[in-house]
């Protein structure tokens, strides 16, 4: 799922600084899951600022509100009555949701108070890993399920470069080689010959903005 | 069995508020189910879970949103307890649930979860 981390207070209350009525919106998708987003932090980021204005001597109206999901219009519109009694939207979805929320209240400004971060994998509670970038260009069957454009600092598609430090990365001691871990898990597999295999360069299609159709929808959006 | 309600920390007149924004959409939807089932074998729960007829769309609508309109919105804390197991532990709203006589489903459990949160009532993540 999508991972994010929010915002220093500061920057949040900067952003919301020029606006007397603001309402933080929260989601009750990927942002919940990763505790960053949903009701409960809407709650706590709201009780938060609050201290904060009240220690600054500022009166200003915020208030809370999730919704299950904002990348969803179905979801999203239940804002609608709400929305336009407030000077200032935040939002504490995935980039998606703030863009969504922004488009859908085009009149009102919207702040995002998370930096979406990675799609990852759950760690442990509250710590999760980056494991995939979205590249559009999925190589991961002849990689031994390592991505080398999310683990390799230079996401080559056919290392390793000649920078690896021992079992490293040149960039860090800290930070294992992908490569060489590619290396690992094609050996152990009997699968070397993959590595040979020559892949294409990367088109780095997350560069532009993407809309995907799946293919038994096709004659749906495209006839 | 008979259980003494204990509405402490439940605003019912919210709940039937919100009930009211969505009265005719939910009234239709609660009379036009036909029970046929044909909804649950187009939900990925329902079939993941040996086709446990808890995960049928149908049931999760009528226990959650028939419930809480039954009732006009008179719920404690425990009925939205396991409405809230119901509407987020056994549905993702995937929306992918399919009525042939057109009832939204998602819309109608996005509902259930609406009251819930509005009363205080949603997953804990970082508990759970």
């Amino acid at each position: 799922m999508v991972k994010a981390e929010r915002k220093p207070v500061q920057e949040i209350f900067d952003a919301i600084n020029g606006y007397g009525k603001v309402l933080n919106v929260g989601c009750g998708g990927c942002v919940s899951v990763c505790l960053v987003g949903g009701q409960k932090e809407v709650n706590a980021l709201n009780a938060e600022l609050k201290v904060h204005l009240e220690k600054a001597g500022i009166r200003k109206r915020i208030d809370g509100y999730t919704v299950e999901r904002q990348c969803n219009e179905s979801f999203l519109k239940e804002l609608d009555s709400k929305a336009p009694e407030y000077d200032c939207l935040v939002s504490m979805a995935c980039g998606a949701g703030v863009q969504h929320m922004a488009q859908r209240f085009s009149k009102i400004p919207v702040h995002p108070v998370v930096n979406t971060v990675s799609i990852g994998i759950d760690k442990d509670l509250g710590m999760y890993e980056e494991r995939c970038r979205a590249c559009g260009h999925c190589v991961l069957g002849y990689t031994g399920g390592i991505c080398p454009v999310t683990r390799c600092a230079k996401g080559l598609f056919n290392g390793p470069c000649g920078g690896t430090n021992g079992d490293n990365c040149e960039i860090s001691n800290e930070i294992p080689c992908a490569w060489l871990d590619i290396y690992k898990r094609l050996k152990n597999q009997d699968r070397l010959g993959d590595i040979l295999k020559v892949r294409p360069h990367m088109e780095w299609q997350n560069q532009s903005p993407r809309t995907i159709i799946q293919e038994p929808y096709e004659r749906r959006y495209l006839a | 069995m008979f259980r003494k309600k204990n509405t402490a920390g439940v605003n019912s007149d919210e709940i039937r508020a919100i009930l009211d924004e969505k009265k005719a959409k939910m009234k239709l939807s609660l009379k036009a189910c036909a029970h046929c089932s044909l909804c649950a074998e187009s939900c990925f729960l329902f079939m993941g879970h040996n086709k446990d007829p808890k995960y049928m769309p149908s049931y999760k609508f009528l226990n959650s949103v028939g419930v809480l309109y039954k009732k006009k919105g008179n719920v404690d804390k425990q009925d939205l307890g396991e409405m809230r197991d119901l509407v987020w532990e056994r549905c993702v709203l995937c929306t992918r649930c399919y009525c042939p006589i057109g009832i939204d489903i998602p819309d109608m459990l996005a509902l259930a979860r609406r009251i819930c949160r509005s009363q205080g009532v949603y997953p804990q993540y970082d508990r759970e």
